[in-house]
């Protein structure tokens, strides 16, 4: 809603802009930003013209010296007859710019030099054209700009409505809101339309049909309307509040519209048929083209005005082109209704057509004002077009809602909602500053009367939200709650997520977010088989984009596309994961399940001074690994992700305790091209969900032991497709009771290494609690792995079979 | 002077000599082993006292005692030498370039709405309220009707939703969590709902996802005046103790009454600028107290119980802390942005 100042001054009385501004914002009406509208004069000054003698080389021009509250006067040549000294003039400096964009120079006139302009009233955009100069009030001050001194221009605010608040999309709403802050009296425009000739009656009546969409209808027929544009003061007051003049009728509704918040509609009551306008709901497949040209069809919901034989007009949404008002236009029939805000608001939405009209019609408007904002129009048609007001008003009733409910407000309940100590009176007083009447500041409950362009008050909270507004936020205490104790409970997933997402930073992976949404291309990409349940998607009805039409089923495509973009970018080291939900369809009416997924990504490259070269899935797996000893649990890893997108000697799945929780593994090398990824790069998805059901394993504490340890180093040569996993645990579960340690140490295939076959290094490490192992103990224990691994994994020492001890 | 004592006294002298010629440990070693070892002629003579008589076995004894521990000295003596000169050795010969970069494991970091979104479960978890999340897709029910916005209600014009199969909906607000949250509750209760919510707009401003945290608190007695306490209390927690705060009335449907809270633009300082819209004040959330008709909508008799609701976006809290001049940076994963955090 955008106010121009001066015009809502004429309604009420306003106090200091600032003050006005920041209490009206406070108070709900939320000042989004104040404009200025009409010629921008903050370039010119008033000046005081000191002397005024002829030019010395032209007997036309003045050479004024003008006092412009600087050190110096100024020295001015000047064109007007009517300059002279001691005037108070409007002076435009070098550098100030005119309301026509002309920017003010220095100016050499006849070999004088100009320090400026003195400005006529043409100049400066106040009037068509002028005589002379434009002389000021003789009190206006010296220097001051002009704009602060002249009425020209109009400061406009414009307001964010909240949309329970659609009584304040009018000067009158906005003015009794100034009144309810500051106080005062609120000067009605005149209403009364001066009637002349026979009554409307014998023409025209009209009828309510759809009592539930219509509570009020009232017409009044305008004789003798002169179509045209309508006057200067007019267009500029619709300019000032963002509308665009149109003809004089259209403008003196819009006008109304904009001071009383009723919106009016125009018939050429020439156009009518049949001497009736009845409301009612549309037939179906009815017709109407509108006042946009568009042949509309319409629906039984729809709340329609007709005449005896059509449909004239959808109520409250827009006009229709056959008895719309045009330059031939000489009777008007003016309509003022109370029309059903659901009703409206679903027509408008539903045909798009959203205009000042719906917008006060679906927010309600103040079915008590109906009549006389009809008058108001018409007296303004009276006065501006020299038409003739019909006596007697058109008026139809429908189902009426009462117009000033009373609520019943337990003066304790303000007090307990708010945490304030008001008195009843207190109370009592602060909701008349809204017009609520409490007939008795004793009874109790307080029985409070709303006035009848509020019907955003309903509940006796709605009047303790009045109080507190009026009041002042401000002025509430703010204490701490007491409360009982009670346990904090956080899900299991929740920290299963959170510890994961530290394990992965403290890994030196980057966190990143990305939108939930799927394009059905990238699953072709990533190689997903026709019938791979991450193809059954959520799809969205209104997504923004065609890429964003369902929610996606797995996180790597959204990791991915970050990897290409970081690369396009030249990152060379991309380590990143996210944490997010995905998305899959259950039954029909269900909700989708939603379950909480983990991904991450490390790219080679950019490795630096004496990093380790070792293939880049590992560090990717060492990462994985500080996940799952922060949650608490052990995988196993089993060779071969067994999906479409990993590479497939190169990947594995992952078990939770015989569970799978994800996979991971190298990006396979036809996705990668795929996804335009030009390095070699791991993935690793998890489902945090499942992940949390695991069990954590117990972690018992166990006492270093103080007896000397022994280790023994293996370098066994195995088959290529041995998996160095399964031997380690072959390994733990042959060596007896006293290894402590297994681990490899050395992985390597290549020269030296007969075909088919990798060297694997294994360092076991024996100790016993209680005593000092014997070499004995030591070897036998060594030899019944070195023997497994013969037996089990074709394995064979290499160096002779010697058995390392250090 | 028997054989025996002439070769001790020669063995002394002998050993001398060699370890003056040795350069290296395990040359050292070597020497030792052929004087002091098994198989060395000092070890030959101790080995063979027992054979001597009375008054020789105790001299001879004694001697050869003596002689070895002298050697024992010169030996060891001869090791620390050469132990110093290795050291100095070493020291001359190995040198660092102390300029080359150190060695670093590769630093990683949480996403900025993650340390936000802690921060702000840290003061509320604190304080005793508990962490609930819900379905990021909704029924209409949870993200409308039990809200108080029935359909056709123009409080949904405020909220561009994203429609999905079956009728459902992105959540527009972690409001709905209330809902879910309430509904079977018997009060007193006190909830944060951290997460993610939708809106159907992209834009310089706009992102269609973004982050909002929902804090709600049910009791006989909590008022608006205990929202301002808390919201007070938790403002300073995140952003220091001279945060100033104002109180606007507002409208949400699911609030009665209703409030907006912003602060004093901490760039500017209330002057106008660039971050605030010249408006000196920065939103922080809405806020108000939980209407009686979705208290009804969850079981709960809005007669006996009360409470209060606040609602707040942590992306823009995350861009004014890291000085994120767009939004859409959150979100499109760019290393090199999510480095600077």
């Amino acid at each position: 809603m955008r106010v121009p100042l001066r015009w809502l001054a004429e309604w009420i009385a306003l106090p200091d802009e600032a003050e006005l501004l920041a209490r009206l914002t406070q108070g709900g009406l939320e000042v989004e930003e104040v404009l200025r509208v009409g010629p921008d004069l903050s370039g010119v000054r008033v000046g005081h013209v000191l002397t005024c003698d002829k030019h010395p080389q032209a007997d036309r021009l003045s050479l004024c010296r003008v006092d412009l509250g600087e050190a110096e006067p100024a020295s001015i040549v000047c064109g007007a007859p009517n300059v002279a000294a001691g005037q108070k003039v409007a002076v435009a400096s070098p550098g100030a710019r005119l309301p026509d964009g002309r920017k003010l120079q220095k100016a050499k006139i006849r070999g004088v030099t100009s320090h400026g302009m003195i400005c006529s009233a043409a100049e400066l955009g106040l009037a068509e054209q002028a005589d002379g100069i434009l002389v000021l009030d003789a009190a206006a001050p010296v220097g001051a700009p002009l704009d602060s001194v002249l009425a020209v221009g109009e400061r406009v605010v414009d307001l964010t409505l909240t949309p329970n608040r659609g009584d304040c999309a009018s000067l009158l709403g906005v003015a009794r809101e100034v009144r309810a802050h500051f106080g005062g009296d609120i000067e009605i425009p005149p209403t009364e339309a001066p009637e002349q000739g026979p009554s409307a009656a014998a023409d025209l009546r009209v009828e309510i049909a759809d009592p539930a969409g219509c509570r009020r209808y009232v017409a009044r027929l305008v004789r003798g309307v002169r179509i045209g544009p309508s006057p200067g003061w007019l267009q500029q007051r619709l300019e000032a509040a963002g509308m665009r003049p149109v003809d004089v009728v259209v403008d003196v509704t819009n006008l109304v519209m904009l001071e009383f918040g009723q919106p009016l509609h125009a018939f050429d009551a020439g156009t009518l048929r049949g001497g009736v306008v009845r409301v009612r709901r549309a037939l179906p497949g009815e017709k109407l083209t509108t006042l946009d040209g568009e042949t509309r069809t319409l629906e039984p919901d729809d709340l329609l005005i007709a005449d005896a034989e059509r449909a004239i007009a959808l109520a409250g949404v827009m006009g229709g082109a056959e008895t719309q008002v045009t330059e031939r236009t000489r009777d008007v029939l003016l309509e003022s209704a109370h029309f059903d805000a659901t009703r409206v608001r679903r027509t408008a939405r539903r045909l798009g057509l959203h205009s000042e009209a719906s917008y006060r019609f679906e927010r309600q408007i103040d079915a008590a004002g109906v009549r006389r904002a009809c008058d108001r129009a018409a007296r303004l048609l009276s006065e501006l077009t020299d038409a003739s007001v019909t006596p007697g008003v058109l008026e139809a009733t429908g189902d009426e809602a009462d117009a000033e409910p009373v609520i019943a407000l337990d003066p304790e309940r303000v007090n307990r909602l708010l945490g304030t100590a008001l008195s009843r009176a207190e109370i009592a007083a602060l909701l008349a500053r809204v017009e609520v009447r409490v007939a008795d500041a004793l009874a109790s409950p307080l029985r409070c009367r709303v006035p009848s362009w509020r019907n955003d008050l309903r509940h006796a909270e709605d009047l303790v939200e009045e109080v507190a507004r009026i009041h002042g936020f401000d002025e509430i205490p703010a204490t701490l709650p007491r409360q009982r104790l009670a346990p904090v409970v956080v899900a299991r997933s929740r920290r299963v997520s959170e510890a994961a997402r530290d394990a992965l930073a403290a890994a030196g992976l980057f966190e990143c977010m990305t939108l939930p949404f799927a394009r059905p291309a990238d699953l072709d990409r990533m190689g997903l088989t026709a019938d791979d349940v991450r193809r059954r998607l959520v799809r969205l009805q209104n997504p923004l984009t065609e890429d964003e039409g369902a929610l996606r089923t797995f996180l790597l495509p959204s990791l991915l596309d970050v990897i290409q973009a970081n690369r396009a970018r030249q990152v060379e080291r991309i380590r990143i994961f996210e944490v997010g939900r995905t998305f899959h369809p259950r039954a029909e009416g269900e909700l989708p399940d939603e379950r909480l997924a983990l991904a991450a990504a490390i790219t080679q490259g950019g490795e630096r001074l004496w990093d380790m070269r070792a293939p880049v899935f590992f560090e990717l797996k060492g990462a994985l690994e500080q996940v799952l000893e922060a949650v608490g649990v052990t995988a196993e890893f089993v060779p071969g992700g067994g999906e479409p997108f990993w590479h497939p000697t190169s990947s594995a799945h992952i078990d939770v305790a015989g569970r799978p929780v994800g996979t991971l593994g190298e990006l396979h090398p036809e996705v990668a091209v795929r996804f335009e990824i030009d390095v070699p790069c791991a993935l690793l998805s998890l489902d945090l969900d499942e992940l949390a059901a695991a069990k954590a394993a117990a972690h018992r504490f166990e006492e270093p032991s103080r007896q000397p340890q022994v280790r023994r180093d293996l370098a066994v040569l195995l088959p290529r497709d041995a998996a160095a996993g399964r031997v380690l645990h072959a390994i733990r579960s042959t060596a007896g009771p006293h290894l402590v340690e297994a681990a490899v140490f050395d992985h390597y295939e290549g020269p030296g290494i007969p075909e088919g076959r990798v060297s694997v290094a294994f360092r076991l490490v024996f100790q016993r609690p209680d005593r000092t192992l014997t070499d004995a103990e030591v070897t036998r224990a060594s030899e019944r792995v070195v023997a497994m691994l013969a037996d089990r994994f074709r394995g064979e020492l290499r160096h002779g079979g010697g058995v390392a001890g250090g | 002077m028997s054989a025996e004592q002439q070769s001790l006294d020669g063995l002394e002298e002998e050993a001398r000599r060699a370890l003056a010629e040795v350069t290296t440990l395990p040359a050292l070693a070597d020497v030792r082993a052929r004087f002091l070892g098994k198989k060395s002629a000092l070890s030959g003579v101790l080995r063979g006292i027992g054979r001597l008589e009375g008054a020789d076995r105790a001299r001879v004894g004694e001697q050869a005692n003596l002689v070895k521990e002298r050697i024992e000295a010169l030996v060891s003596a001869r090791r620390d030498e050469l132990g110093r000169g290795e050291r100095e050795r070493a020291l001359s010969e190995t040198r660092l370039d102390v300029t080359l970069p150190g060695l670093r494991a590769p630093r990683g970091g949480l996403h900025p709405i993650t340390r936000i979104e802690r921060d702000v479960v840290a003061f509320f978890t604190g304080l005793g309220f508990g962490v609930e999340e819900g379905p990021e897709v909704e029924t209409q029910w949870h993200n409308f009707e039990a809200l108080n916005m029935p359909p056709d209600h123009p409080a949904r014009d405020m909220q561009a939703t994203f429609f999905v199969d079956g009728g459902h909906v992105l959540r527009t607000h972690t409001s709905p969590v209330q809902i879910r949250t309430m509904s079977g509750r018997t009060p007193p209760f006190r909830f944060i709902a951290p997460g993610r919510v939708y809106r159907c707009d992209r834009s310089p401003r706009h992102s269609p996802m973004f982050h909002q945290v929902e804090c709600f608190m049910v009791d006989e007695n909590v008022s608006f005046a205990d929202l301002k306490g808390i919201l007070y209390a938790f403002q300073r927690h995140m952003m220091g103790a001279d945060v100033e705060l104002r109180f606007r009335s507002s409208y949400f449907p699911f609030t009665e009454p209703s409030a907006e809270l912003d602060y004093r633009c901490l760039i500017c300082r209330g002057a106008g600028c660039a971050t605030c819209s010249q408006s000196g004040w920065i939103e922080a959330g809405g806020c108000g107290m939980i209407h009686p008709v979705v208290l009804e909508h969850c079981g709960i008799d809005p007669e006996r119980w009360q409470g209060f609701a606040f609602g707040m976006t942590l992306d823009r809290a995350a861009m004014l802390r890291w000085g994120i001049p767009n939004i859409h940076l959150l979100f499109d994963g760019d290393v090199r942005v999510l480095e600077q955090i």
